[in-house]
């Protein structure tokens, strides 16, 4: 066991080093500039352009540039250069306002998913099967901004309340319980939005594995041997259907940092995502580098973490 | 967006002879069982018709229908709105009426769907066709080769290969070229010492010589850097910086999405190895390439279609989100995703330019997912029986 | 069961939690109409957020607009443009001039002397003497002998490597000018000799060490001992009894200091080209501010409308102590690294309070504004970047002001509740072309190409009307727009006509050709400017019908300027500029500037316009000023180097009920409608703004 993680941490951060190497390639190599240096400004003298890219280090070899990067990345130095604020700093503050999102959204997900499939299977053809599926392809099939503008539409026009950014603009004072249900209300559509597509592919997995569990033996035997419906199907075969599932926790993980900017940018969330792509256009290399970096650490952990949590669910494997 | 849990395709066929294949009769037959699916073919198949039309009809000097006439006095007409008397009747479109109405700039949106049709079709078959062709290339030679060894020198030369193209690339031409040379010759000195005959008993391996690891590992620690790239980031990131084109689209979105395909087709070649029809072909002296391609991937080629057809679906997708943050396929293409993007400015003023893009990608993506969906039942029959 | 139930139990008990929340939301009619306290607060919508909060720093539109609320520099525009007071209570203009004499070795003090006795001389009895060289004389105030001095400074030469100047300066005469006269060496060339000037010759009073060779040298000396030399002088007189936000007099010192702040190259600020030529701050007291340029520039006194920096905040000894407590290293520690760029403290009329990333920002009133606190109390800036969206709040009350689009403002003008304001902006379009290239080098075929494209459809269909044709190169509504230049008409038979003159025929596939040479060229712009791809695809169709073959293109605006502009790779591009209000076309339509990496990228080149684009820069009269732009923007407009489209109207939309509130003599109340100011500006009076419970109902005037 501690000789399989110890193997695997070493290949996870080999893997890791190609990582860096290939996203700093991509975003130094492309054409641009950053944006702080802005050619077209009259006042931007030849001179001033010359001065900024030293001091992004810009004129220097890309070997050197890599190491640069990468020693103020782990000493905590490396800062943003549209507004020269640390990036850990900025990225910890996206965090905090995407990390609810994430929580609600994979709260729906996970819980929406698992009902939805069980009775999809358990009414394998009925109606209920065939509707959901229906309803799953659908949302997994609309355009993720013209869904979007049509649920605040909808919800807008028939509510009159508003939907947009963290909190209602301005409610500073309220209670603190008016408060924190008007965090949770800006939280609902964008997080649904968000989960949508999740739901419709996880209830479907949910269903097929269902279906695929129904068909052992086992399953049979219980039937065989006279236990009720309900214990045969909540105790054998959902037990043995969750299986794949533990390990797709362990992938939920990257999502931390993920962030859709489509639904951030509508709805006004100051998200991670939006930072993300505000940073592509300006070229803030430093930010798109450093998030870059915790996602592939996140997908890494999240592979390592699902290996782990499957050896410990099932006790068929053994990591060696 | 929560990462979608992908669905892995559970592909079983009886130990032993290679999976059984159906008739055309029983297949179609399955298909008239499966309504969805049927009714996901025939929209896929109306929107084909669609875009050969659109291809027929909007091209050429004088086009039935002109996408880039621009008609400024006709600006956001409703759909089915009659060509105002007043208008110049040149460009003027067929049956005297907008069916779908006009844009801001006074174009014929019915004109501009016919085109984006086939558009869209391209880029998501292509970048699909890139995707799916990588994919089986990658996943082929790690399931039929993967147990050779890749050799320190090996390994080394193609380290000093790269580093080197990007040291010529980042403006040291002359140490990227040196380098350069060191990897060519690093190789090519490999190459030559294997192919020396060697008398007597096997040498002790050199350094180079010994595996540092195999041709599997290799494409899967490739396929793993990959997935540690947030997808649609990678997409966006490269499409914003590269000059934007149809081309790069289609590339971009084609080599992000491989490695589902890599890996399906090597799983399938792993279990099909070690069925008996392939020791049988073996016995028979096929090997090599040959077993490969007229053997293995026919058979693995069941669940690779099914992800493509998805692919599809996704790429249509991926496009029209890109138009959203203005970086989709540029001018003059239009494809539904910019129809759709550049819409919505208009959304209270002549919400038809929304509607109708947005719907049409709804209808068509619906219908590949549900007719690949139907795709991965048929091809798989105990699946099916299930149902 | 429980499985089960839990299966069930717990999305129910989720979705319950999440949906209940709708209860105690505010809805749009409590939050904006039925709200009080709203009627305090001007909330204005924006598609980005703010980068750095810092007038010398920043250069986004966005940080920019909440830095005039909480800065005031010491000048600023009125209504009129002209410049006017604001931390300054008056200011003049005068200078310094001063000019070697050439004599002998050991003479030059004698030589300096009988000069300076002689213009006393003709001083005293002008009789004779031209009107014009009179009244150069007349605007001498003074005549002195700076004496001899000697220095020694290390500067870079040509290649860059380090001098060391040994200086000699001799004696040389300084006259003290009431106003800024640029002709004054010519007017004196005529009273002592034509070539004076050039006889003094800077070499020879100076060694350098290591030894140049004598054309670097010479070069090096004209730069180190120039033989006449023009430095204007601004005397500011700041208005007592000012104060920053936390309470600190704002002081002459402040003002220096922001100009040494601009200029530290520690700090990189895109301001420092506008403080290059100022040689010194001289802070007599601290109600006064001398500053002394090192050459003529007639823009300078525009660019203290920036906004002033508190010294006691951002001086060395405030940054080592912010250092310090933040627990960094001092010496790497500047201007751009302190936390006063997402707190700023000035001293305008609103105070900073508070800046949420990507989701608000908060001002509130200055009470000590000297010229009263503004009308409403609070001022916020909030950040949605989606249009539409922007669009709903507007319509539901939660947001007073945002962009509104040109399309939209056909319909919101219907609307009752609002009120709406256009006016130009200081922002042209154009088709640039790159007259390198043939066929752009034949002026006959851009003004065809120009005659061809629609400009008034555009105007009308692409911008709705929300745009005014223009001719030039200047702001339409500054005095240095040349009213009298007509724009081209629309008229594709002269295109025609004049395109067959310069040689161009129809080809088999109805393209025109010269030489065998097809007229096809790309026509490029930026990506994501949506009324510029219009413009692309209106022209694109426009000059196919005269039988000019165009692609198009969009291209991403950092690879845009990096490949193509800046390496000077495109035939034509759709492409604006924005202009300022001072009428500096130095970077732009120079000859000079003409090379890659520089502004003007078309390659317009014309000997008359260099000498316009020169004297315009050093005339500090703004009479004159004006009418030399005017005969440049005729000449530029006779070459149509470019094809300039139109000058774009922003527009605005407010709530009905937002009016200016004045106070008369007696201290009664009295409300006005919002009413541009004559060069368009609406957000003039913003400071007594002020929103009514209801809608007022004014007498028609």
């Amino acid at each position: 066991m501690t000789a399989f993680i110890a193997r695997s941490l070493i290949e996870k951060l080999v893997t890791l080093f190609f990582v860096t190497v290939v996203s700093f390639l991509i975003v130094h190599l492309a054409p641009g500039e950053p944006a702080q240096v802005d050619p077209l400004n009259p006042k931007f003298t030849p001179e001033m352009v010359e001065r900024f890219r030293q001091a992004f280090h810009l004129d220097r070899p890309l070997p050197v540039q890599y190491a640069l990067f990468y020693r103020d990345l782990f000493t905590g130095r490396s800062v943003s250069w549209k507004d020269h604020r640390p990036v850990l700093e900025k990225i910890a503050e996206r965090f905090r306002n995407s990390l609810p999102l994430f929580v609600v959204g994979t709260l729906l997900t996970w819980t929406l998913a698992f009902p939805v499939g069980i009775r999809a299977a358990v009414g394998r053809g009925g109606a209920f099967d065939r509707g959901t599926a229906f309803l799953a392809y659908l949302l997994i099939s609309i355009p993720g901004f013209f869904f979007a503008y049509l649920l605040i539409l909808a919800v807008v026009s028939a509510f009159s309340v508003p939907v947009l950014g963290m909190e209602t603009f301005g409610f500073e004072g309220a209670p603190l319980l008016n408060r924190a249900n008007d965090r949770i209300w800006h939280l609902l559509l964008p997080s649904v939005l968000g989960a949508g597509s999740g739901i419709a592919v996880l209830s479907r997995y949910v269903r097929s594995q269902m279906l695929e569990v129904a068909h052992q033996d086992f399953i049979r035997t219980a039937r065989a041997k006279g236990l009720p419906e309900e214990t045969v199907l909540y105790k054998h075969a959902l037990r043995n259907a969750l299986l794949p599932f533990i390990t797709m926790f362990g992938l939920t993980l990257p999502g931390l940092v993920g962030g859709s900017v489509i639904i951030e940018s509508i709805f006004s969330w100051p998200g991670l995502g939006r930072m993300a792509y505000e940073a592509i256009l300006a070229r803030d290399y430093p930010v798109i580098l450093t998030l870059n970096f915790i996602a592939a650490v996140l997908v890494l952990l999240g592979t390592l973490l699902s290996d782990l949590l499957y050896a410990a669910a099932d006790p068929r494997i053994r990591l060696a | 967006m929560n990462p979608a849990p992908r669905c892995p395709t559970t592909a079983c066929a009886p130990p032993g002879g290679p999976p059984p294949r159906r008739g055309p009769a029983g297949a179609w037959r399955a298909l008239a069982r499966n309504r969805m699916a049927l009714g996901g073919l025939v929209f896929f198949a109306a929107f084909a018709a669609f875009a050969a039309f659109g291809l027929w009809a909007t091209g050429g000097r004088a086009p039935l229908f002109d996408p880039a006439r621009v008609r400024l006095e006709e600006r956001l007409r409703p759909p089915l709105a009659p060509v105002s008397p007043a208008a110049d009747p040149e460009g003027a479109p067929p049956f005297g009426r907008y069916l779908l109405g006009t844009d801001d700039l006074g174009r014929d949106l019915f004109a501009r769907m016919l085109e984006g049709a086939w558009v869209s079709l391209t880029v998501g078959f292509i970048a699909v066709g890139i995707s799916v062709a990588v994919g089986i290339l990658a996943g082929g030679i790690a399931g039929c080769w993967g147990r050779r060894p890749v050799r320190r020198g090996t390994g080394l030369a193609a380290a000093a290969l790269a580093a080197g193209a990007v040291l010529a690339a980042g403006g040291q031409a002359a140490a990227g070229l040196l380098l350069i040379a060191a990897g060519l010759l690093c190789g090519l000195r490999g190459r030559l010492g294997r192919l020396r005959p060697r008398p007597g008993p096997r040498r002790e391996e050199g350094w180079l010589e010994r595996p540092l690891l195999d041709v599997d590992a290799l494409i899967m620690r490739l396929v793993d850097i990959l997935l540690c790239f947030p997808t649609f980031f990678l997409i966006l990131t490269v499409v914003a910086l590269l000059p934007p084109s149809m081309v790069t689209i289609m590339v971009v979105i084609g080599l992000t999405s491989w490695e589902g395909t890599a890996r399906l087709v090597r799983a399938e070649l792993l279990s099909l190895r070690e069925r008996e029809f392939v020791d049988a072909a073996r016995a028979l002296g096929v090997g090599g390439v040959r077993l490969l391609v007229r053997h293995l991937l026919p058979n693995a080629m069941a669940p690779v279609l099914v992800t493509a057809t998805l692919g599809i679906a996704s790429a249509i997708l991926t496009e029209s989100a890109l138009s959203f943050l203005g970086f989709g396929v540029p001018p003059p293409h239009a494809t539904w995703g910019n129809l759709l993007a550049d819409g919505r400015r208009y959304l209270f003023d002549a919400p038809w330019l929304t509607l109708v893009p947005g719907g049409a990608i709804l209808v068509v993506v619906l219908a590949f997912n549900l007719f690949g969906e139907g795709l991965r039942d048929l091809l798989n029959p105990q699946a099916r029986d299930r149902r | 069961m429980g499985t089960r139930r839990l299966l069930l139990g717990l999305p129910l008990a989720i979705g319950a939690v999440l949906l209940q929340s709708v209860l105690w939301v505010p809805t749009y009619e409590e939050q904006a109409r039925g709200n009080p306290a709203r009627l305090e607060e001007f909330i204005q919508a924006s598609i980005g957020d703010a980068a750095v909060l810092n007038p010398i720093l920043s250069t986004d539109s966005a940080s920019a607009e909440i830095e005039q609320l909480v800065f005031e520099g010491l000048l600023d525009r009125d209504e009129r443009l002209a410049l006017r007071g604001r931390l300054a209570e008056s200011w003049t203009v005068r200078e310094e001039a001063y000019f070697h004499v050439a004599a002998e070795p050991g003479e030059a003090g004698a030589q300096a002397e009988r000069i300076a006795a002689l213009l006393h001389g003709l001083r005293a009895r002008p009789a004779g003497l031209s009107p014009p060289v009179r009244a150069a004389l007349e605007n001498i105030r003074g005549i002195e002998i700076e004496p001899a001095r000697d220095e020694t400074r290390t500067i870079a030469d040509s290649s860059g490597r380090e001098v060391r100047l040994r200086i000699a300066a001799p004696p040389r005469i300084r006259l003290l000018l009431e106003r800024v006269d640029p002709d004054l060496f010519a007017h004196l060339e005529t009273l002592l000799g034509e070539g004076v000037f050039l006889r003094f010759r800077p070499e020879a009073h100076l060694e350098t060490d290591p030894p140049l060779a004598p054309e670097e040298k010479a070069r090096l000396a004209r730069a180190a001992l120039p033989p006449v030399e023009h430095n204007p002088v601004i005397e500011f007189r700041l208005r007592p009894g000012l104060t920053f936000h936390d309470g600190r007099p704002v002081t002459a010192e402040d003002v220096r200091f922001t100009w040494q702040a601009v200029v530290d190259p520690r700090n990189l600020s895109p301001r420092a080209s506008d403080f290059e030529p100022v040689k010194e701050v001289r802070v007599p007291d601290p109600l006064t501010a001398v500053v002394v340029y090192k050459r003529l520039h007639a823009p300078a006194l525009a660019s203290w409308t920036l906004g002033l920096l508190p010294r006691h905040r951002l001086d060395a000894e405030a940054l080592r102590r912010e250092a310090l407590a933040a627990g960094k290293d001092p010496a790497s520690f500047g201007i751009r690294q302190s936390r006063f760029n997402r707190e700023p403290v000035g001293c305008g009329p609103f105070v900073f309070r508070e800046w949420k990333s990507d989701r608000f920002i908060r001002l509130e009133r200055f009470e000590n504004y000297f010229e009263g606190p503004p009308e409403y109390r609070r001022f916020s800036y909030r950040i949605l970047p989606d249009l539409l969206t922007q669009e709903m709040e507007f319509y539901a009350g939660t947001i007073d002001a945002y962009a509104v689009q040109p399309h939209q403002v056909a319909r919101l003008s219907r609307d009752p509740r609002f009120q709406h304001f256009s006016g130009t902006s200081f922002a042209y379009t154009y088709i640039g072309y790159n007259l390198r290239r043939p066929p752009f080098d034949d002026p006959r075929v851009r003004r065809a190409l120009g005659l061809a494209v629609p400009v008034e459809r555009i105007i009308e269909a692409v911008l709705y009307g929300q745009a005014e044709r223009t001719s030039g190169p200047f702001p339409l509504q500054t005095p240095f727009y040349n009213r009298d230049v007509a724009s081209l008409p629309y008229d594709p038979a002269a295109a025609r006509r004049l395109l067959e003159e310069a040689g161009w025929r129809p080809g088999p596939d109805g393209v025109l050709e010269k030489g065998g040479r097809g007229l096809r060229f790309t026509l490029i712009t930026n990506s994501g400017n949506d009324i510029r791809k219009s413009i692309l695809t209106i022209v694109q169709d426009a000059w196919k019908r005269i039988g000019v073959a165009v692609q198009t293109d969009l291209v991403e605006w950092s690879v845009f300027i990096r490949e193509r502009i800046h390496r000077l790779d495109f035939d034509a591009v759709v492409l604006g500029w924005s202009m300022g209000v001072e009428p500096d076309l130095h970077p732009i339509w120079h000859s000079s500037q003409t090379g890659p990496n520089q502004l003007n990228f078309v390659g317009y080149r014309h000997p008359e316009a260099d000498a316009l684009i020169t004297r315009i820069r050093e005339e500090y009269d703004p009479e004159r000023q004006a009418a030399l732009c005017r005969r440049l923007h005729a000449r530029i407009a006779e070459d149509q180097p470019v094809t300039f489209l139109y000058a774009g109207k922003w527009t605005a939309v407010l709530d009905r009920r937002i009016v200016i509130r004045e106070r008369d003599a007696h201290g009664d109340i009295r409300h006005r409608p919002i009413e541009p100011t004559p060069t368009g500006n609406y957000r003039f009076h913003f400071n007594r703004w002020v929103k009514l419970p209801a809608r007022p109902v004014f007498a028609a005037p």
